[in-house]
């Protein structure tokens, strides 16, 4: 009988994680959708409302700020709400549902390792989208952004980590990509409508307002606004965000399912 | 070298692996072969550690495949029925990533080349036709130079020409020294291939030996003949060989032993009978299959299966 072959040595895990985030950005780049809604639509926002604010200059409710000014936190966080809540997972039940993730589970490699390359290629774009967001609403359309380093990167944080772990829940619970592609197409719209894309809630005002400045993309705009402007965001909205991750991060830990 | 023992595996109320204890030797094609949902898929999946069993003992090399699961992936190859890749990721580009994940992996290159399909190297995989994907699958299951390959239902949905080719390949692979376990439904893939078979039924180990020798429990010989005139079952008997006697309109069909034909020819030649429309075969391990999953059907289970 011949013996057992050698245990195997702590440099391939590295090997092979490398090697995944590798193929996950080359799908990525084949199949461009995440590319798309992630940067694609923030670009587009960008644009939109960067002239309506040439063509309007300082009229927000005689605030002295453009249009543009004050959506720089909503063109962000519609960017992260489609990476996050889309992309990220109807990708992974798409993999489960396929096999992929089983596939990958019977080799010496865990299948979290995938979800882990999955994760990171998304993060890397919402930080893409952000760097755009930026750099283009102050550098061509001349928002006046004050950016507090330290406040923006506590909200950006936050933010990304209450939207993405929402993601994390649905592609824990959600049994198919059919459901998938629905649900997160419905929690997308929601989350959207919360940011407060379409009304901010300031404008709305009343019961709704309380609900948006509660609500996971709400909080997020909030803090983020605040910090653009360079003020310490308000304590409830950085509590919000991380109430919510607590839960939804446990949830999605505990619940998810592998095949 | 793998030792499966008194394996329970339930889902629910359902059993689907009841008792089944069976061990493969060193480099052997060791077939599992069994009428669908019948145990096989989850005898083998509790092998290779995708399912814990509810009761039993499974011990690969000695290690167990689910407390040393990570050990026991570096020499298991596991080729898994429907599993389908992303639809944009290159056959060469799969090869890679999952020799990655192996300490010791074989060349993707060469092993594609092998199993003819280094001429799609750079296809996307949703391109790639039934027999490609198959045979990628394959490849998977192999770069990581296991010691053992788990097969499971690798020919279901290949046209003839790809089965005969993939047998080869599993031929030559366990020419290499490799331990193949393969899981079919298909009888004559288990005569070519397998050194020994397990045949499932139910959940149930219902018998384990040689093709050969589970063929000849069918009842071996089979001749069928129309007689130019009666003969009793009296002297069918009396021929040598003869065991057993079926009669349907004018055809009789004797069953048994040895050169059938030529005894059953000769002897009633010698009573003056002639005998027309003959027709000889051996037996085969498709009459045993199903003599024996037909004989444990009408036992006293005889349950439905979901």
């Amino acid at each position: 009988m011949t013996s057992v072959p050698s245990e195997s040595k702590e440099k391939e895990s590295r090997g092979h994680f490398a090697e995944l985030l590798k193929v996950e950005g080359k799908l990525a780049l084949r199949e461009p959708t995440g590319l798309g809604v992630g940067i694609g639509l923030p670009i587009i926002l960008l644009v939109v409302f960067g002239l309506i604010g040439i063509a309007n200059p300082g009229n927000v409710a005689s605030t002295g700020y453009t249009v543009l000014d004050l959506y720089v936190p909503v063109i962000m966080v519609i960017g992260f709400i489609f990476l996050g809540i889309y992309c990220l997972p109807v990708t992974l039940v798409r993999y489960r549902e396929m096999g992929w993730l089983r596939r990958v589970s019977t080799t010496p490699a865990p299948p979290s390792r995938l979800l882990a390359a999955q994760l990171i290629l998304n993060l890397v774009l919402a930080l893409a989208a952000i760097l755009i967001v930026i750099f283009g609403s102050e550098f061509i359309f001349g928002a006046p952004l004050e950016v507090g380093i330290p406040y923006f990167i506590l909200s950006i944080v936050l933010s990304i980590a209450v939207i993405f772990s929402l993601g994390l829940v649905v592609a824990a619970l959600v049994p198919s990509q059919t459901v998938a592609t629905g649900l997160t197409g419905l929690l997308t719209f929601l989350l959207l409508f919360l940011s407060g894309l379409w009304i901010p809630p300031a404008t709305v005002g009343g019961p709704l307002a309380t609900i948006m400045y509660y609500s996971p993309s709400g909080a997020a705009v909030r803090a983020l606004l605040y910090s653009v402007f360079n003020t310490a965001p308000p304590y409830t909205a950085i509590v919000t965000m991380v109430a919510y991750t607590v839960v939804f991060a446990f949830i999605a830990i505990r619940y998810f399912r592998w095949e | 070298m793998v030792m499966v023992q008194h394996l329970v595996k339930r889902y629910g109320e359902f059993v689907a692996v009841d008792d089944i204890s069976f061990s493969i030797e060193e480099g052997e094609i060791f077939g599992i072969i069994g009428p669908n949902g019948a145990g096989k898929t989850t005898t083998v999946e509790c092998i290779s550690g995708l399912r814990t069993p509810d009761s039993g003992s499974i011990s690969i090399y000695g290690l167990s495949p689910q407390k040393d699961r990570n050990r026991i992936r570096e020499f298991l190859g596991v080729q898994l029925q429907e599993s389908a890749m992303p639809p944009r990721l290159k056959v060469g580009e799969a090869l890679e990533l999952f020799a990655s994940f192996y300490p010791n992996p074989v060349d993707p290159d060469r092993l594609l080349e092998t199993l003819g399909i280094i001429h799609v190297k750079n296809s996307i995989f949703k391109k790639l036709s039934g027999g490609q994907k198959q045979r990628l699958s394959i490849a998977l299951a192999l770069v990581g130079n296991p010691k053992i390959a788990i097969l499971d239902e690798l020919t279901t949905g290949l046209d003839p020409e790809a089965r005969r080719e993939t047998w080869a390949l599993i031929e030559s692979i366990r020419d290499r020294g490799v331990t193949v376990i393969l899981v079919t439904h298909f009888m004559d893939e288990a005569e070519r291939l397998c050194d020994r078979l397990a045949l499932i039924n139910h959940g149930k180990l219902a018998v384990l030996d040689t093709p050969e020798a589970i063929a000849a429990l069918a009842g071996g010989n089979r001749v069928r003949f129309v007689p130019s005139q009666p003969v009793d079952d009296k002297t069918l008997y009396a021929i040598s060989g003869v065991v057993e006697v079926e009669r349907k309109e004018r055809y009789i069909t004797v069953t048994g032993t040895g050169d059938l034909a030529a005894s059953v020819i000769n002897s009633l030649a010698r009573i003056g009978v002639h005998v027309s429309d003959i027709e000889a075969r051996g037996g085969n391990l498709d009459d045993a299959f199903v003599k024996l999953t037909r004989d444990d059907a009408s036992g006293a289970s005889g349950g439905v299966q979901p």
